[in-house]
This record gives structure tokens, C-alpha cells and sequence, in this order.
């Protein structure tokens, strides 16, 4: 075996994801990194039907499944009652997807986060609110369709910077990471999980159904994010320490957005103009992260 | 409420709580498409002569099971040693890594598995089946001749092989020069062939009486004599003291290896290889080799490697010049030479060509070699027409003399004359007569069909023994069909050699060698084309946890659970090989 990723399974199959769901794939990642002595919290998201109905669960960890703008703070509340019963050592984790967290929920992590609450928050990204019906969010990116951009109304605001929102609050550790990597996606889960305070991993997970790509492109597109820089690999440490963990192949943007149906009606001057914003943000991170590398 | 009421009551618990798991959900009926775990052929060993197993090779060498991959190239060829050093390689023309960076040094490595087991001196595990009391006559120990001796002991017949010279071997012992292929490695290949019952009976030439004779003793002959008689010119002068043919002067240069001293200016003429080994051998005797040749440099059948490595030699080439008339002087010979020149391009690619109106040059040389190519030495050697009652089969052709069954291998029958293809003609030859032994003639096409490697000439043993190669299918693997995602530019190892001042005084080998780390290394750079190489991804990416993997020590096997396989088709497009497949689902 080439990877090192540990065997141990945390998920059931039977689980109702569509097929390819690049969630699902974070979700076993995800777990098989941290181990079973976890609490987790999940608010309204993919993952409140995915985890199946009652009385099913397709997780072999304690879930609370919970209200939409929730995730920071019931994650602070089970935190504080497993001190009171003297469990130091279960880690709370909330599960959240980018509605959840860039939007509805951002609320409650940001406070949860300034206050330092000792607990990891993981936003699997799938770029909308996919299961209520492919919904623009805060997380989806400039130039994408969706049920509320459909047509010519596309949306053309950009995909609000998490991370950077978050390393705003000085926070202990953030990083993002791509279900195509599963390598550094497994390690940045477990050198968190090592960690105290609040702790935040972005995940970006294609969504097939949302995203109108076959399903068996899910890895290829979420691989082709990282290799175009439209989503590098890179954690922050006390909001200041920036580390780039792996340096893409640098493909056009194009090369990402031509797979992809919600990105069809794009023009070529649309492109060229995405892919000069790709590249302010990639040299923006690289400066912070003390790169100059005239590139 | 009394305060101590307050305190024995219980908090219901309000919370719906699950208590059973989601593995009832048979999501596999969601399923319209299908993946499956399907092996498929590398372009490499569909072009392989003899068809190795080139990917697997590769993935044994990348672990470092160097016995394990050398006893699989013995599974399809008796020669690797040998194979590894003058196979012209068109595995690595066809190598799927040529279009993302530079092919692999697939015959680099084969050579590294050969010499490792002879240093070693390793015995591989030869399943050798029961005597099945039969006996067969070769004709010629050449590649062709040895092959069919060791795949029919193999496959339990006993051989019986009858060389005209003094010693076996054919070709490779007579005309490929020391400097690429030492005597030691041939020697040992022999005494493998010879350790498992095959009898080499030297000086004995078969003669058309003789052959009768070997009918009346054996259950079959395989004929593999070859091509040894060098073609002529047809010109005036040829028989001239001072003019040789090539393959004679070879044969008495191995023969003798403190070699004639040569002096002064030596043409050769001819294009193909004996012509550039000869050419090259002239040159460590000490003369300066000039190669005649009426077409193009670029059309010549010698292997454009060893071209270019004669020409860094310092051997001269005169294209496009074709001899008219030799003539004897007193020390020396005079060519007459005819300019030549194009007129357009044959089917193969080869400029077709017409004296040019100038006046012929006359050129003196110290002496002349020809080497135009060879023809059998003996007529009833020739099997270049099939009748009806003729099996033709890729690589030999089976001919009865009455019910007499007589096969013709290498040189006779192989379209290409290389020592590979003769192999493959002698293995082919074996299979063939094994079928006709055990089930009868009707079945020797279609058995010998049923073992092809991919779309090319190449039969396999294995497939032939019914071994896990058989659940392969013979699509060749395109580049388009690599997730290239997952490779990484590498460039590609050269191979080490002797320096040109080094190589011109001597017949040492030219090549040398590598070390494992090296042969590991390249042979990592092999996309393992239409195998499982157990890397995982099937099972790492599946987001229903629907491969299951079995480890045993074989790597462990992977199955799909369709229970749960909703049929996205991620592992078949995350296999960096396209060692699967997605098909629509029958309903």
C-alpha cells in the first residue's frame, strides 16, 4: 500500500450520500484520523441525511445531530459538561458544512473560537446548500451557477476567505485540506486532534449532484482545485505561522472550471478574469506565508 | 416540590436516541453502473516477441522481489540474460511512458534480473510437468532450437537437439561480438536449458537424409537451423582473395578472440546489423571500417542504437553507393561504386532508389566484407509457402509429412530475424506440440489463439498453463487510459557504458552494469498498464466502504461488496492503471 492511512473504520455503508459524494469521503478521512474516543456535533447540514434516519446511524461515534446555527456553540456546551464529569480527554468535534459555517452558523464559531473553546470545528465545503437544493452561499465561488444565481445571474461575488476569517481570531490552528489528498488531509486531522483550543480544517468535497459533474470525476475535480491553486493546501498556526504544504502543478484555472456544469456558461474573458484573481490570492498566501518566489 | 424530591427525579431523556446501524440500506440497488476489477495487456508485452509480463516484472522489481520477477521472465523466455542485452527492445518503442516523459528501461532492468541470479547464483523454481513419453528432434541450437527444447522439457517431452558446429548456441554464440554479449552470460543460459534433460548433440549436421532418418526415432521435429549462409552480391570480382563474408569472419573472430590483426581501410557493405557488427569489430582489430550501403542511412535495418554507437565509435558510413564490380590489386581490392539516389519511398517507410547519371567512383580498399543479409544453407530448410494442410501460426508453421508431425521455427519462419522472435517461434513451437500430443490437430490454432499477449504475435506460457495471466484481457492499455495524475516526471536512467576510448581496443562488454537501488528505482517509473498493483485508491477513495481488501501474502486481493456499491465509478477512474472497469448494469 502506498499511503498511509490507518484501516480502522469508523463509517457504515448504507449510509444515503449520493453516489460520489465527496463529504462521505471526508466524513471516513476524517474519523479514521481521529479514532473513536469522539463526541460529534452536526448541524443542519448534507451530513443530517447522510448520517441516515432514525433510528440508523452510519457512524460509529457519539453524534448530536443539532440546530443549523449551532455548531460553536453546543460543541463549547458538551466541552464544558465532559469537564464537569472530569473527561479530559474526548474530543469534541463539530462537523459542519459551509452554510453551516460561513454563514448561519459563522456566528457561534467566531464566538466560540474568540473564546478559545477547546474543540475542533471541520467545514466540509461543498460550495452551496446542497441539500435543500443547490442554494448559493457565502462559500460558492464567483461564477457559479446555482438555483438562486441560475442563468445570467451567476454569482459574481467571491467565495468569503475562511480561513483567513478565522485566523483573524488569532486561532490555535487552521488548515485546509481536499479529499484528492488524503495524506495531508489525515495528518492535519491528527496533528489538531493533538492540539488545545479551538481548532478549524477546511475541507473542500466535490459535490457531484450540486457541482452537475459525473460522479467518478469527484477526486479528479477536487485534485484539479489544488493543482490550479483555486484551493492550495496550508495551515496557520496562532494565526500567524503560515505553512504551504504542497506545491501544485499550476494548471490554468480552465483546466478545473471546463469539467464542471456549473461553471459552463462562462466566457473566456470570465476565465482569464477568474484566473487573474486566483493568482492575486495565491501570491497574497504566498507572501504570507514568506514565499517570493517571483511567481 | 419537596427539595428532596427535586433531587431524586431524573431528567428524562428527550433526545431520539439510534440504536441500530445504517448497513440494512442496501444501497447497491441504486446501482445502474457496475465497476469490476478487470486486468487488462500493456502495450509493452503486447509488442514483446515473446510476450513477458513486463508490468508485473516491474512491480516485483519496485518491491525488490528480484528472484520472484526473474523467475517470471523465465516463465517466457529461457534467455534474459541474453534478451537483456541484444533484444533491439520494442517493448520500450510501445511503453505507454514514452508520450508523458521517456519510456522505461524495460530491457535495463530485465539484463539487472538476469546477472542478479547469476551472481547470486540463484536456481529458479521451474515447474517442470510429468514425462509424457514422447520425444522430439531439434534441428539447429539456436535460440529458436534451445527455446522449443526447454519449454518441451518444461512441459514434460524429452528433446533431443542436433547442432551442426562444434558447441550450441546458433547465432548468439557465431555473431553477436563479445562486446555485447559476453560468453559467461550465453554459457549459463545453455547450462540451464541443458540442466533439465535437453541432450545437445554437436557436430552433427542434419542433411536431408538425416532428417528422414530422425523420423523414423522421434514423435516430432522442430526445424530451426537458420539463416548462416550469407547472400552474395552478384556482381563481378566477387570471389576475389581479399573479399569476405561478414558473418564467416565473425563466427572465426568468436571463435578465436585473439582475433586477426587488421590494417588499413576495410568496406563492409550492407545495412544491416551483422554489417554494423561487423563494421565495428574491424575497428578493434585495428583497421578503419568503411560501411557501403545503397539506400539511406536512416533506412538501414540495423538498430539505430547500435548505428549511433558505431558511429561515435569512429566506423564511417557511405550511404547511398551501391558496388558494381570488385577487383583484385596487389595489396587490396578496388570497389567501383555506383552513386545512387531517391526516387520516392517504398510501403515500409524505406527510400526506394535509382542510380544517379554520374560517373561511378573507384575506391581501394584493404579489404571487403559482405554482409547483405543470409538465406537458409540447405533447400529443403525453406518454408516460406504454406500449403492447405499447413498450420500457420503466429510465429512457426506445423507441417505433417504424412501424419508425421514437423514444425519450422526462428529464422525459417518469423517475420522479423531477431534472436526474440526466434525464441518466440521455439516457445510457440512447443506449446503447438503439446497440443497436438494431448488433444490433436484441430485444436493446435485455436489453443495457440487462446494464449495471445494483446493484439500483437506474442503467445504466452503462462496463459498457455492456465495461470492467473489468463484472466486478463487483451485490450492494450492507451496513455489515455493512465490517470497521469498520479505519476511524477522522472527522467528516464541511462544506461551506464564504457567510454568510446575504452571500448575501441577491446571486445569488453560495452554495457555495464547497474545496481539494485538504480533498477528499482526505474522500474518505478513503470505505470503497471492494466495490472493491480495494489495501490489502494479503489479502496481508499470509496466513499460507501464498499472495497473490501483481504491481505494475504500476495498483496491482498479487493473485492466490491454490491451491497452497498452505488456504482459512482470513482475507483475506476482513481486506478492509476486501468486495472478496472465500469460497465452498464444488466438488468
Amino acid at each position: 500500500m502506498e499511503l498511509s492511512v490507518p484501516d480502522r473504520e469508523f463509517m457504515y455503508s448504507g449510509h444515503v450520500a449520493c453516489p460520489g459524494c465527496g463529504a462521505a469521503i471526508a466524513m471516513r478521512f476524517v474519523l479514521k484520523a481521529l479514532g473513536e474516543k469522539i463526541i460529534m456535533v452536526i448541524p443542519a447540514c448534507c451530513w443530517s441525511i447522510i448520517a441516515g434516519p432514525y433510528p440508523m446511524s452510519t457512524l460509529r461515534v457519539p453524534v448530536l445531530h443539532t440546530a443549523f446555527e449551532t455548531g460553536g456553540s453546543v460543541a463549547s456546551g458538551i466541552k464544558a459538561a465532559l469537564e464537569v464529569r472530569g473527561d479530559h480527554e474526548t474530543t469534541v468535534v463539530t462537523w459542519a458544512g459551509d452554510g453551516g459555517t460561513f454563514d448561519i452558523g459563522f456566528q457561534a464559531l467566531s464566538g466560540a473560537v474568540e473564546r478559545n473553546e477547546d474543540f475542533i470545528y471541520i467545514c466540509y465545503d461543498n460550495e452551496a446548500y446542497m441539500n435543500t437544493g443547490i442554494q448559493r452561499s457565502s462559500s460558492t465561488p464567483y461564477g457559479a451557477w446555482t438555483t438562486t444565481t441560475p442563468g445570467q445571474d451567476w454569482k459574481k461575488m467571491r467565495k468569503k476567505n475562511i480561513v483567513e476569517a478565522l485566523v483573524a481570531h488569532r486561532i490555535r490552528y487552521a488548515a485546509t485540506a481536499n479529499i484528492a489528498f488524503p495524506e495531508d488531509l489525515i495528518n492535519k486531522v491528527k496533528k489538531a486532534k493533538n492540539m488545545k483550543g479551538s481548532r478549524f480544517i477546511h475541507i473542500f468535497s466535490t459535490c457531484p449532484t450540486g457541482w452537475r459533474v459525473p460522479s467518478e470525476m469527484s477526486i479528479k475535480i477536487a485534485r484539479m482545485a489544488v493543482q490550479t491553486n483555486i484551493f492550495p493546501l496550508y495551515e496557520v498556526e496562532n494565526g500567524v505561522e503560515y505553512t504551504i504544504n504542497y506545491r501544485p502543478k499550476g494548471y490554468l484555472v480552465k483546466e478545473y472550471f471546463k469539467l464542471q456544469g456549473r461553471f459552463s456558461h462562462l466566457t473566456e474573458e470570465d476565465l482569464d478574469q477568474i484566473q487573474e484573481m486566483v493568482e492575486e490570492d495565491w501570491k497574497l498566501l504566498l507572501r504570507k506565508a514568506g514565499v517570493f518566489s517571483g511567481s | 416540590m419537596k427539595n428532596s424530591n427535586r433531587a431524586n427525579m431524573c431528567v428524562p431523556l428527550l433526545i431520539p436516541r439510534s440504536y441500530k446501524t445504517s448497513e440494512e440500506n442496501k444501497t447497491g440497488s441504486w446501482r445502474f453502473l457496475r465497476p469490476r476489477y478487470l486486468e487488462k495487456t500493456a502495450p509493452c508485452s503486447s509488442a514483446c516477441p515473446v510476450g513477458q509480463d513486463i508490468p508485473r516484472i516491474q512491480m516485483l522489481a519496485v518491491q525488490g522481489s528480484f528472484k520472484e520477477a526473474w523467475e517470471l521472465l523465465l516463465s517466457e523466455n529461457p534467455f534474459p540474460g541474453t534478451c537483456g542485452r541484444v533484444c533491439f527492445h520494442p517493448c520500450e518503442s510501445a511503453c505507454n511512458r514514452l508520450e508523458f516523459d521517456e519510456a522505461v528501461a524495460i530491457r535495463m532492468i530485465e539484463r539487472f534480473l538476469a546477472d542478479t541470479a547469476s551472481r547470486y547464483e540463484l536456481q529458479p523454481r521451474l515447474n517442470k510437468l510429468a514425462e509424457k513419453g514422447k520425444k522430439v528432434a531439434i534441428i539447429g541450437s539456436g535460440p529458436g532450437g534451445l527455446s522449443a527444447a526447454y519449454f518441451l522439457a518444461l512441459l514434460g517431452y524429452s528433446c533431443d537437439v542436433f547442432e551442426s558446429s562444434n558447441k550450441p548456441g546458433g547465432m548468439l554464440r557465431w555473431a553477436i561480438p563479445f562486446y555485447r554479449l559476453p560468453l559467461k552470460v550465453l554459457e549459463e543460459e545453455i547450462a540451464r536449458i541443458e540442466s533439465l534433460g535437453v541432450r545437445i548433440f554437436c557436430n552433427h549436421h542434419v542433411e536431408f537424409e538425416k532428417f528422414k532418418h530422425l523420423r523414423s526415432n522421434y514423435d516430432a521435429i522442430f526445424v530451426s537451423c537458420g539463416y548462416q549462409k550469407g547472400r552474395r552480391l552478384n556482381i563481378p570480382g566477387e570471389e576475389s582473395p581479399g573479399v569476405e563474408d561478414g558473418l564467416t569472419f565473425l563466427r572465426e573472430l568468436k571463435s578465436d578472440p585473439s582475433s586477426p590483426s587488421l590494417h588499413g581501410s576495410v568496406a563492409v557493405i550492407g545495412g544491416g546489423n551483422t554489417a554494423i557488427d561487423v563494421a565495428r569489430s574491424v575497428l578493434r582489430c585495428g583497421a578503419k571500417p568503411v560501411i557501403v550501403y545503397r539506400r539511406r542511412k536512416e533506412d538501414m535495418r540495423a538498430f539505430g542504437e547500435e548505428i549511433k554507437m558505431a558511429l561515435d565509435e569512429g566506423v564511417r558510413i557511405e550511404e547511398l553507393k551501391s558496388p558494381l564490380k570488385i577487383e583484385k590489386k596487389e595489396s587490396g581490392v578496388i570497389l567501383t561504386l555506383q552513386k545512387m539516389k531517391v526516387a520516392g519511398i517504398d510501403e515500409s517507410g524505406r527510400a526506394a532508389i535509382e542510380p544517379d547519371n554520374t560517373d561511378p567512383e573507384i575506391v581501394s580498399y584493404d579489404r571487403v566484407f559482405v554482409a547483405i543479409g543470409t538465406e537458409p544453407s540447405e533447400p529443403w530448410y525453406v518454408c516460406d509457402s504454406c500449403s492447405g494442410k499447413d498450420i500457420k501460426l503466429y510465429n512457426s508453421v506445423m507441417r505433417f509429412d504424412g501424419q508425421f508431425p514437423v514444425i519450422f521455427g526462428g529464422d525459417l519462419t518469423t517475420e522479423a530475424k531477431t534472436v526474440t522472435n526466434a525464441i518466440a517461434s521455439g516457445k510457440e513451437a512447443a506449446m503447438a506440440l503439446d497440443v497436438l500430443f494431448r488433444i490433436g490437430k484441430d485444436f493446435v490454432l485455436p489453443e495457440i489463439s487462446r494464449c495471445r499477449v494483446g493484439n500483437g504475435l506474442s503467445v504466452s506460457m503462462e496463459i498457455y498453463l492456465n495461470g492467473e495471466r489468463k484472466n486478463r484481457v487483451s485490450h492494450v492499455v492507451s496513455y489515455a487510459e493512465i490517470n497521469t495524475d498520479y505519476f511524477n516526471l522522472i527522467p528516464r536512467t541511462p544506461q551506464p557504458r564504457l567510454l568510446r576510448e575504452e571500448r575501441i581496443n577491446s571486445f569488453s562488454e560495452i554495457d555495464l552494469k547497474i545496481s539494485g537501488s538504480v533498477a528499482m528505482k526505474e522500474a518505478g517509473r513503470c505505470f503497471n498498464c492494466g495490472i493491480c498493483n495494489h495501490c489502494d485508491n479503489c479502496y481508499l477513495f470509496c466513499p460507501e466502504i464498499a472495497v473490501k481488501r483481504q491481505d494475504s501474502e500476495e498483496g491482498g486481493l479487493r473485492a466490491i461488496n454490491y451491497d452497498y456499491c452505488k456504482g459512482c465509478g470513482l475507483c475506476v477512474v482513481e486506478c492509476p492503471r486501468n486495472a478496472m472497469v465500469l460497465e452498464e448494469e444488466s438488468a
